[in-house]
């Protein structure tokens, strides 16, 4: 059986992504599915947390999601080829030859490949970090962080997926459930591309409403399904409608606000573990299930 | 001249809200010219909140490669050096999948038959808003485009060419931890670091805090969203007390909650409101730092 990958994601940061993200996965776990949560916001994770905290590490590894220049001077000819083909201005004239700056370098090596004495070699540079644990809730979680100022978050995006469909595989995962990072940038993208379904989260908000228009644009750009997951819609009932029709896809369900879901994450659990019988529980309970039969 | 980055690693703990009401304070009611830059590329919403329509004043663009279908024998070796696999060769076509080029022009140089030319493509826009003693400079990423940090750099490079009439510029980044981020807050004088009483606000600051500090400047943390129930409190004081960091405690009011959902600013609603003194505490509190770095600036 192939694996189902479905992302939550939302334009705007805040909105409740790893409230539904955690809730999924713990849904799935607990009706018998084989679940790998990916926490894709590696600029701030936190998924690990909402599922119980780490029990166990898997395995962590340092991530080298860059590579840097390094410039053999004995072999520069000072022909500053390089310097011509580099799009981001990341090479200078030195006295000696080119004269890096790791900081615009966003190392992609065309200089390198330009360069006609072979004068410039590439060595990786850590970006960040990724690792796989099972939560105390025994759900699978691999995520990652980036280091601050670190590139390509996008990549390290990647590189969980690529990890949690190898690790999948063997495991037989049925579902990988991402918790994108806010926005739509870089990181967004890696989660999207390949996805079979994304769970746009939105509040009653103008800002928010604004933000999952500019994720839907990119969800069409990539041709990925989308549903709706309003979250706290009692906030501005009157909002309800219109947001959906704003946005023009199917709504999957809503979830009223309560405040023990700020309880539930300072007591690291699921809502749908500490009050299976609250009303916000059987709102995520009737979405999810309407998420299986969608899927199905 | 000032610079005041608001900033936090998770998304939606009020980094936006605090930025733009703390504008309106420095501006309106004390009437310092201030000007503010939005960051938050994927999803700016100051100008929103704002009411003010933008000009757009700049296309940031970059580079993208122009295929010449006659020229190009669908040989296969641009799409092999593309560090991001934005080329791709589908049976008999060569497809540009622009949402995945990085603009790095590999494939302009390898390409053994001159079939890549230069193109341009635009990543993300500059706009710009006027509104009296406050103005404001945004930057916009364009959906579907993944250069969201070039969009972010250019938009900091446009404005911190603009400082010179301004006493104060406040700068809204966007959530996380990246390039364009960091470079922000380098640039500034004062970093605001936003969280809320949960703990994955707590979580998200300890890393942030743990980040930051490295640049050297001083930190003031604000805590939105104060009186949420359920919040990890303790943990929270026991971490700032321990850090010794000057904080400011936002109540989570329904003035404050009213207007967010609105997408209004509570200072201009109900500036009676606690949650408004608070955001005026805030603007005190980045004063004494300003004085104080002055001090030392003397010494
Ligand atoms: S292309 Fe090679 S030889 Fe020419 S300046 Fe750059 S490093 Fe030196
Ligand atoms: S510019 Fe670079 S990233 Fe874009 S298609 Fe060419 S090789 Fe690929």
């Amino acid at each position: 059986m192939s694996i189902c990958e479905i992302v939550v994601a939302s334009g705007k940061g805040g909105t409740g992504k790893t409230f539904i993200a955690s809730n999924l996965a713990y849904f799935l776990a607990k009706s018998n599915h084989n679940v790998i949560a990916i926490d894709a916001d590696v600029e701030a994770p936190d998924l690990l947390l909402a599922l119980g905290g780490a029990k166990g590490i898997l395995w962590k590894n340092e991530y080298y999601g860059a590579e840097v220049p390094i410039i053999d001077y004995k072999r520069c000819m000072k022909c500053w080829k390089c310097i011509e083909a580099c799009r981001f201005e990341a090479l200078r004239k030195g006295e000696r030859g080119p004269i890096v700056d790791y900081n615009s370098c966003e190392g992609l090596g065309v200089c390198g490949l330009v360069c006609p004495v072979d004068a410039i070699s590439f060595k990786p540079r850590r970006t960040g970090l990724l690792y796989a644990a099972y939560s105390s809730l025994d759900i699978l979680v691999i995520t990652g962080e980036l280091d601050l100022g670190g590139k390509n978050s996008g990549r390290l995006v990647y590189e969980l997926k690529r990890k949690a469909y190898d690790l999948g595989k063997k495991l037989d995962v049925e579902y990988l459930i991402v918790d994108a990072a806010p926005g739509i940038g870089c990181p967004v993208i890696s989660s999207l591309v390949g996805a079979s379904l994304l769970i746009i989260v939105v509040e009653p908000t103008p800002q928010s409403i604004k933000g999952a228009q500019r994720l839907l644009t990119l969800a069409k750009l990539l041709d990925i399904r989308s549903v709706l997951v309003l979250n706290k819609y009692d906030l501005n009932p009157g909002y309800l409608g219109k947001a959906a029709s704003l946005l023009g896809v199917p709504v999957l369900g809503k979830i009223r606000y309560d405040e023990m879901v700020v309880s539930a994450y300072t007591s690291m659990t699921p809502i749908l573990m500490l009050a299976p019988g609250s009303a916000v529980s059987r709102e995520l309970k009737t979405t999810f299930e309407r998420l299986m039969g969608l899927l199905t | 001249m000032t610079i005041i980055a608001v900033s936090g690693g998770k998304g939606g703990t009020g980094k936006t809200t605090i930025a733009v009401n703390i504008s309106l304070i420095l501006s309106r009611v004390r009437g310092h010219k201030t000007l503010l830059v939005d960051l938050d590329v994927d999803n700016p919403c100051t100008y929103t909140l704002l009411g003010v329509s933008l000009r757009e004043v700049v296309h940031v663009k970059s580079f993208k490669p122009e295929i010449d279908e006659l020229k190009c024998t669908l040989c296969g070796e641009c799409t092999r050096y593309c560090p991001t696999h934005a080329l791709v060769l589908i049976a008999d076509k060569l497809l540009f999948l622009s949402s995945l080029c990085e603009g790095c022009a590999a494939c302009l140089y390898v390409c053994p038959t001159s079939a890549i030319k230069e193109g341009r493509k635009v990543i993300g826009w500059i706009k710009e808003a006027g509104k009296g003693v406050l103005d404001v400079i945004v930057g916009e990423a364009k959906p579907g485009e993944r250069k969201t940090d070039d969009v972010m750099e250019e938009t900091l490079k446009y404005a911190l060419k603009k400082l010179q009439p301004y006493d104060y510029v406040i700068i809204d980044t966007p959530p996380g931890t990246s390039r364009g981020i960091y470079e922000a807050l380098k640039a500034s004088d004062i970093i605001v670091l936003v969280t809320e009483p949960t703990r994955l606000g707590l979580a998200d600051l300890k890393r942030l805090y743990s980040l930051t500090r490295g640049i050297g400047r001083p930190i003031i943390v604000t805590v939105n969203k104060y009186g949420l129930k359920g919040g990890s409190y303790r943990e929270l004081e026991d971490f700032l007390s321990r850090e010794d960091l000057p904080s400011v405690f936002i109540p989570y009011d329904n003035s404050l909650l009213r207007s967010y959902i609105r997408g209004e600013c509570v200072i201009e609603q109900q500036p009676q409101a606690p949650s408004a003194q608070s955001l005026l505490q805030l603007t005190d509190k980045i004063n004494e730092i300003e004085i104080k770095i002055k001090k030392k600036g003397l010494l």
